[in-house]
């Protein structure tokens, strides 16, 4: 029998004992600097999530045909400003605060070189600061992508690649970390599923940030004026095996949270591990080419390269999300049929613990990641299908039912259990932390089939006015458009209140909450059982 | 001032019975049919599948009606 928690093993001789605390909940050793080192980087990423959603609330507003907040100038600045700081910054840093966790948290090991994590760490921070102040000065009005031959102030790439260097050098001391830990002996057998999804995360990182130093750097380069000029296929090609690549980051690193989050609210029990860590290998070897969906209707590119890419290694990734979108909602109804939860067909569901805000984060992040997001990502995929959903708002209607349902719901829902394990405070205002992801959800199911509904009515993205007013010709939309939009802004206001809970939750737990200090030793036992099929907890080494 | 709470995980932490691997052994007996273990699972797999279906069919209707022959 093995048990979800792992038995603390000898430490290092080299590292002082005081380096070092005991969990009072799970038993698990903490070295000092993981846990400030997840503690910073969390805190950077909700600095950046404030900044993000503030941005957010001054787009759905300009969207919504009937409140039309922003002029064009400073709605384009306010999209750069949101999609940065949510698609990268705060996403990032989680990430980063995720690799710690599972990396030296879960293995309970020192982290490899601190003073190096510390620099990768204030380096991100610099990056980020720098980036920020070019985009609200008006000297970065580019959007994410920053399409050249679009060009912004040589600090905003600066920025940029500052923060790449730092999020690359942490995740090499993540890899330093995992070779310390095996080699000091602190876990036995395999790393558990957890910390082997960070890993494949941390590996797309790494493909995924080189790809943004190939682009980068020759980008900054010739925004200071020594490089002519850069082809812009050519950037839109590499561009998007960082911008694709950057969300596949977080989908294994959402999926980690997800058996994480399973197995610390309701003990689950992972059905087939070879099977859930086969997909993750899955996500290395297909999701960098699963970027060409992005260059679809772009003319550079041959029709079999496309269809090679988007329509057969896409399918692998995706394949890859399916078998986890079975297997942890699987872990999940095993581990709850285990415990005695065994009524019919859904009382494992009924019985589960909905009033915790981890465990229905984890529920909301499954489903509206895997009904909203996955299956119109899908659809996107295909070349012909593309070309009607190609700069509409379905666009951006899928890829906030992934990342922001999805990821960013999955990290808020962890963010509950990390306050009181790593910031060791209890959640204030706990009432309505329980209702946060049910606001999340609702709000973000409203805002991304609304989006995705007035895409499909041709309604384009990133544009200020879709009415096109005082333009040379005339655009006409269905009336349902100007509904749909004002469908946006309701579910976006609801889930841009619920992120202001959560920033303020968070921030109070953090910073004025009450401590949390568990007095007794005490293990979340979940055994693995013998025979037949020898499932195993999400937390336990094989 | 705010009211305070831990998470049901950790102050409630799921544990499972003794008897544990008699509930294995019988979750996967011969005679739980061909839902296998996970039942509830296996029927939320098909309700996705058939709205991935509804999904993409309707993407290619609307295609048929955007690009027309003839």
């Amino acid at each position: 029998m093995t048990t979800a928690t792992i038995p603390a093993a000898p430490r290092a001789a080299a590292v002082p004992r005081s380096d070092f605390r005991v969990c009072g909940t799970t038993g698990r050793r903490i070295f000092h600097d993981a846990e400030w080192l997840i503690r910073v980087n969390a805190v950077a990423s909700i600095v950046a999530l404030l900044i993000g959603v503030i941005a957010a609330v001054g787009l759905v507003l300009t969207r919504w045909p009937a409140v039309h907040l922003l002029p064009a100038q400073w709605f384009y600045r306010v999209l750069t400003v949101h999609g940065v700081s949510m698609l990268i910054f705060f996403i990032i840093f989680f990430e980063m605060a995720v690799l710690h966790f599972a990396g030296a948290v879960l293995l309970s090991s020192r982290i490899a070189a601190p003073k190096v994590a510390w620099a990768g760490t204030w380096t991100m921070v610099v990056g980020a600061v720098l980036t920020e102040i070019m985009m609200w000065s008006g000297k970065a009005d580019v959007l994410m992508t920053s399409y050249v031959p679009l060009k912004a102030h040589p600090l905003y790439y600066l920025g940029i690649i500052l923060f790449a260097v730092g999020a690359l050098v942490q995740t090499i001391i993540f890899f330093a970390t995992l070779v310390v830990a095996k080699r000091e002996k602190t876990y036995q057998g395999s790393v558990p599923l957890v910390t082997y999804g960070a890993i494949t995360a941390a590996i797309i990182a790494v493909i995924t940030l080189l790809h943004g130093a190939a682009i980068y750097v020759p980008t900054f380069l010739w925004s200071l004026g020594l490089i002519p000029a850069i082809d812009p296929q050519l950037y839109r090609m590499i561009w998007w095996a960082l911008g694709h690549s950057s969300q596949q980051i977080n989908v294994a690193a959402m999926v980690s949270i997800w058996y994480l989050l399973g197995a610390l609210t309701v003990g689950s029990v992972v059905l087939n591990e070879k099977i859930s860590r086969t997909a993750f290998v899955l996500y290395v070897l297909f999701i960098s080419m699963a970027s060409a969906h992005h260059l679809l209707v772009d003319p550079g590119f041959s029709p079999a390269w496309k269809v090679v890419n988007t329509s057969y290694f896409m399918y692998m990734a995706v394949l890859a999300s399916m078998l986890h979108g079975f297997t942890v909602p699987a872990s999940i109804e095993l581990g709850q049929r285990l415990r005695g939860f065994n009524q019919g067909m859904f009382g494992w569901l009924k019985r589960a613990p909905w009033g915790d805000p981890g465990f229905s984060a984890l529920i909301f992040s499954i489903v509206v990641f895997g009904f909203v997001g996955g299956i119109t990502g899908v659809t996107f995929g295909t070349e012909q299908i593309n070309i009607i959903a190609h700069n509409t708002l379905r666009v951006p209607g899928h890829f906030h039912a992934t990342v922001v349902a999805g990821t960013a719901m999955a990290f808020m829902g962890v963010t509950y259990y990390l306050i009181p394990l790593i910031f060791r405070k209890q959640i204030a205002f706990f009432r309505l932390a329980q209702w946060q992801p049910y606001l999340f959800a609702g709000g973000m199911l409203v805002f991304t089939m609304s989006m995705t509904f007035a895409g499909t009515f041709g309604a384009p993205r990133r544009h200020w006015d879709i009415g096109f007013a005082n333009a040379p010709f005339d655009v006409p939309y269905h009336p349902v458009v100007n509904v749909m939009l004002g469908f946006v802004a309701l579910g976006g206001l609801t889930a841009a209140f619920s992120v202001f809970s959560y920033i303020l939750i968070a921030v109070w737990s953090v910073f004025l909450g009450k401590p949390y200090a568990p007095g007794a030793l005490e293990h979340a036992e979940v055994r693995n059982p013998e025979r037949p099929r020898q499932p195993t907890p999400a937390l336990a080494g094989r | 001032m705010p009211k305070y709470g831990i998470p049901n995980g950790l102050v409630n932490p799921p544990r499972h019975s003794p008897d544990v691997d008699e509930r294995n052994a019988a979750l996967h007996g011969p005679e739980r049919g061909y839902l296998g273990v996970t039942p509830g699972t296996v029927v939320l797999v098909f309700v996705f599948l058939a709205a991935f279906m509804l999904y993409f069919f309707t993407n290619w209707k609307l295609l048929s009606f955007v690009w027309k022959i003839g």
